[in-house]
């Protein structure tokens, strides 16, 4: 409402308006002229102080009190102090200007062409480059100054305009008493008394031709015109709000005004420094802003911003020039004046509070979703045309060659209605992948799955390796399951989550992915391993890893789930389905006992997945991951977080699997170790708390599965046969049958694994591994099949296999985990 | 706001090997204007540096220059002012004040810029300015004893012209700054 006086209050007087939104004259909407006339005076004051300081003329003599040291002062002088010095920087900062000035708007004609015009744009731009050193001077920042200028020339015409029409209203009296102009024959002159006070003189128009001379009587534009310019107001002449004289000054506030900000969040300087102050992440502020820009437009128009990625236009290409210089450059002059009365007028403070996360600093003003917004509009209005192209350079050059035919009004009403999208995308914690296009971000946002966005720290690079891996896995391009995800959001993430993983990598550094990563870890870490011998490349590895050698480890410490290459979520239901059988207990383990040092991402998605329906079904045995990280911190991290969910879960687990759980402790003190491994390996290493909270939060879901999982690192050691025995007395067939498959691996493996666990580390340790564990998945699987084969519970060459029970609901199921486990092996094989 | 380097009495190589360092490290490119110089480089090496700072480069030949193509003297206008050049071993008595004058009045110049003694000097003298600004690497003289390599930058800003001395002694290097104004009226 306030607003809306104030426009009232100045629409047709732009640079004043301009003035209030930038905060040079102030803002209240019923601020008096006198406050305007000396907030216009107290700038001017500023800049003129300035001048004196900043411009420098080494000729003139220095102060009397001053000793002219000439060694530091003469020309030649390499002194930063010396003030031929500064000369010399003034100079070379000039040269740039002139440069940039005698380009400015030569279409436009005359008036900033004209040398009274360039002198004066000079000026500013050296001052103001002057009084801001980090900066300098860059190229754009004279069509930010331009348009300035050019409205307090219009207001300054305006006024002589009204001054034409209203000359008795300007002249020079003094406490009421008339001067006698020369060619007035009149006897009597309005009284014009200081605060305007003229309602008595309209009786005297009578004698004057028609032109009005009571304040009253105009409009209340033109009267307030004519009250700023008053030359005997507040301030006096100093204080004229619209004058020719103190242009320069006024100019060069308000461009300070706009490119500091006015203790704003938008800073228009920040948009021209390279270095990444002032940002929220790592980056230049351009180049968040670009993806500010490219993430709301991922939100508007997300057919367009897949266009874009799939091109591989970067939003700094074009967005540049567009925040650098507020769209200046693609619209005429008119028309920007149009949107720039838009963008100031949406304030530019602060919408958030201290310590709300937001996503970009841009859009934590409404000045800067307005701007952000504005942007997405002019892409949507030019998105046919942009989607037709098929290469990125000809979508570039439709992007800066923006139409000029357009209505600009009508995208800024498109603009308006985005802004408040802009605005809740900033704070919004359902996150999306911010980084889903190319651009390179640093900051990780924390998945659907918590409430707040954690800044996962750093990955190293190797993480984006696992990227490439899983997604040269994933070559169908089928997306991870997303169990949590309700929202639309969700699945325009999926959507781009599918498009994106079928693109290659762009140029940007490894981090870019980390969000898929990420996500990926929060499905993964469920279903890893607590084990991880091949922890001697991580920090944390040595005392895992010596544990780990201590406890003898079977296979299941080292592996990780093999890449399910071919394993879609049909299959892995097929698996997972195949779990309640228990020799496909077996199967099932294979392959997920087989090491790969690959991201073991959309295994263990599939695998929560299936693992999911196993236990939501209802069914009892248990799906182990035998997965234990590889060599990559992610892999801990999800480990750790793995064994702290399982450690947090453990004792939610089924009543039968405790009564397991129990017994298997009671008997070997490797069990306890085990835990006491994994619990170790999560304290030790949990370097990410919010992603353990995370997956503790997704793990929730599984938590029968943990409690199985658990069940199977225990189970996972050699002593584990007399366990077996023992369990095989349980309830469970299943549960047996994981034993005896256990078991069997751990026979068949145990000697691998132990060998390779002793190893040195690396990754041919890993490798080395992997084909022993692809060898040892053969072996069982054709023990499953002789099992099959045979009676049931007759085991075949391998020992321990007792009670194999084979339901025969199961055997078909059974077949498929064998084929699927068959081409597992072969994947390692080749390895 | 012309800045003018004048220097010369190099004689590099037979009597110096190079100018000194600290006069080097002053002497970067785009500051400078115009080079004029006394003369006795010796070497085309030295004219392929002086142009290196600065394109609009002026010599007269002294005696031991080894080409022959320098003129004896030369004028030009720099502003507001007339300057002449002339390396000064034509001059006799050398460094003698008034057969300097004589050969100023002579090339009807205000400020005259001659060499050839090795050893700074700055008169002012019949509305017009001698100036020698000696040798560049301190190089030997058999007329001036404790040679200090020494050059000057004359700033040439309208009718004023500010004369800034640069001096390497005892390893230091001494500005000093001399200002002369133009009268109005030329000097006959």
């Amino acid at each position: 409402m306030a607003e809306e006086e104030r426009r009232r209050r100045f629409s047709n007087l732009r640079s004043v308006r301009w003035r209030v939104d930038l905060g040079i004259l102030p803002a209240p909407p019923e601020a008096s002229v006198e406050e305007h006339r000396r907030a216009a005076a107290d700038s001017r004051r500023r800049y003129v102080s300035l001048k004196r300081r900043l411009l420098v003329d080494p000729h003139v003599p220095k102060e009397e009190g001053r000793s002219s040291n000439f060694v530091v002062d003469n020309p030649l002088s390499q002194n930063p102090d010396s003030s031929w010095g500064r000369f010399f920087r003034g100079a070379e900062l000039e040269k740039n200007v002139d440069q940039d000035l005698s380009r400015l708007y030569p279409e436009d004609g005359s008036y900033f062409q004209t040398p009274a015009c360039q002198a004066m744009l000079r000026r500013i731009l050296l001052m103001w480059c002057l009084q801001h050193p980090e900066y300098g001077y860059r190229q754009g920042m004279h069509e930010l100054l331009a348009p300035l200028v050019y409205v307090l020339q219009v207001d300054i015409d305006k006024l002589s305009q009204v001054r034409k029409l209203h000359e008795d209203c300007f002249n020079d009296d003094f406490d009421g008493v008339p001067f006698p102009d020369t060619d007035m024959v009149f006897s009597y002159k309005p009284r014009k008394e200081p605060n305007w006070n003229l309602g008595d003189d309209n009786e005297n128009n009578s004698e004057r031709s028609s032109k009005t001379n009571t304040l009253d009587e105009l409009d209340s534009d033109t009267k307030e015109i004519i009250l700023l310019s008053d030359a005997y107001g507040a301030e006096g002449e100093l204080g004229i709000v619209l004058s020719e004289r103190f242009m320069e000054h006024d100019a060069y506030s308000m461009f300070d005004g706009l490119m500091d900000g006015g203790s704003g969040v938008v800073r228009m300087a920040e948009f021209f420094s390279p270095s990444s102050v002032g940002s929220s992440s790592n980056l230049p502020p351009v180049i968040e802003a670009s993806s500010a820009l490219y993430h709301l437009l991922s939100i508007v128009e997300p057919t367009l911003h897949n266009h874009f990625i799939e091109l591989k236009v970067e939003p700094q290409w074009f967005a540049l020039r567009w925040l650098r210089v507020l769209f200046g450059r693609e619209f005429c002059l008119n028309d920007l004046l149009v949107i720039w009365d838009k963008v100031f007028a949406c304030s530019n403070n602060m919408l958030l509070s201290s310590d709300e996360e937001y996503n970009f600093r841009i859009l934590c003003s409404a000045r800067g979703a307005f701007i952000a917004a504005m942007a997405v509009s002019m892409l949507l209005h030019i998105r046919s045309s942009l989607l037709a192209t098929e290469i990125d350079a000809s979508c570039l050059q439709k992007l800066l060659n923006f139409p000029t035919n357009i209505d600009v009004q009508k995208l800024i009403e498109k603009a308006n209605a985005l802004q408040s999208i802009a605005i809740d995308v900033n704070t919004s914690s359902s996150s999306f992948l911010l980084k889903r296009d190319s651009c390179e971000y640093d900051r990780v946002h924390s998945n659907h799955a918590t409430s707040t966005p954690p800044r996962t720290p750093l990955h190293p690079v190797s993480e984006s390796y696992w990227e490439e891996k899983w997604r040269d896995v994933h070559k169908d391009g089928t997306t991870p399951k997303e169990s949590e995800k309700g929202n639309s959001f969700s699945k325009q993430l999926k959507k781009s989550l599918t498009q994106r993983l079928g693109l290659s990598r762009t140029e940007s550094d490894p981090s870019p992915l980390k969000v898929l990563s990420v996500k990926n870890n929060a499905r993964n870490s469920v279903r890893r391993c607590l084990l991880n011998t091949l922890s001697d490349d991580l920090g944390r590895s040595n005392e895992v890893a010596g544990k780990i050698q201590q406890d003898e480890f079977p296979i299941v410490s080292v592996h990780r789930e093999p890449p399910m290459s071919s394993a879609e979520p049909s299959k892995s239901k097929a698996v997972g389905e195949n779990v309640t059988v228990s020799p496909l207990c077996v199967a099932k383990l294979n392959p997920l006992k087989n090491s790969v040092v690959e991201p073991a991402h959309e295994n263990a998605t599939q695998r929560t997945k299936c693992i999911a329906e196993a236990c939501s079904s209802g069914e009892n045995s248990p799906v182990f991951y035998a997965a234990s990280s590889g060599n990559e911190p992610e892999n801990a991290q999800d480990i750790d977080s793995e064994s702290s969910s399982v450690t947090s879960n453990s004792c939610a687990g089924d009543p039968v699997i405790d009564g397991i759980l129990k017994d298997d402790s009671s008997d070997s003190n490797d069990d306890s170790k085990t835990i006491q491994d994994s619990e170790a390996a999560s304290s030790d290493t949990s370097p990410d708390q919010d992603g353990i909270a995370e997956r503790a939060v997704v793990s929730n879901e599984r938590k029968p599965f943990i409690s199985k999982l658990q069940w199977l690192l225990k189970l996972g050691r050699p002593s584990v046969e007399g366990n077996m025995e023992k369990s095989s007395g349980e309830t469970s067939d299943d549960k047996q049958g994981v034993d005896t498959s256990c078991s069997s691996l751990s026979d068949g493996n145990s000697n691998n694994s132990r060998g390779t666990v002793k190893m040195a580390s690396g990754d041919k340790k890993v490798m080395g591994t992997l084909k022993n564990l692809g060898q040892n998945m053969l072996e069982n699987i054709q023990v499953i099949e002789s099992a099959f084969q045979q009676d049931r519970g007759q085991p075949g060459p391998v020992e321990n296999f007792s009670n194999n029970i084979l339901g025969g609901k199961g055997q078909i199921t059974a077949m498929a985990a064998l084929t699927e486990l068959r081409k597992i092996s072969n994947l390692l094989s080749e390895m | 706001m012309v800045l003018v380097l004048a220097l010369g009495d190099l004689h590099v190589p037979h009597r110096a090997a190079d100018m000194p360092a600290k006069f080097k490290s002053m002497l970067v490119p785009g500051k400078i204007q115009h080079i004029i110089c006394t003369g006795n480089l010796c070497i085309k090496e030295v004219h392929d540096y002086l142009k290196s700072l600065c394109p609009d480069l002026h010599i007269t030949r002294g005696e031991y220059d080894e080409d022959a193509r320098y003129p004896e003297t030369k004028t030009l206008t720099i502003g507001q002012f007339k300057l002449g050049l002339c390396h000064g071993h034509q001059v006799v008595p050398w460094g003698d004040l008034d057969s300097l004058a004589m050969l100023q009045r002579q090339l009807d110049v205000d400020i005259l810029v001659t060499g050839h003694t090795h050893q700074f000097k700055a008169y002012k003298h019949e509305g017009g300015v001698v100036i020698n600004p000696g040798s560049a690497t301190g190089a030997y003289s058999s007329i001036t004893y404790d040679v200090n390599p020494s050059f000057v930058l004359m700033d040439i800003d309208g009718l004023r012209v500010v004369v800034y001395v640069y001096e390497l002694i005892d390893g230091e290097v001494k500005v000093d700054k001399i200002d002369f104004k133009k009268t109005a009226t030329m000097h006959s």
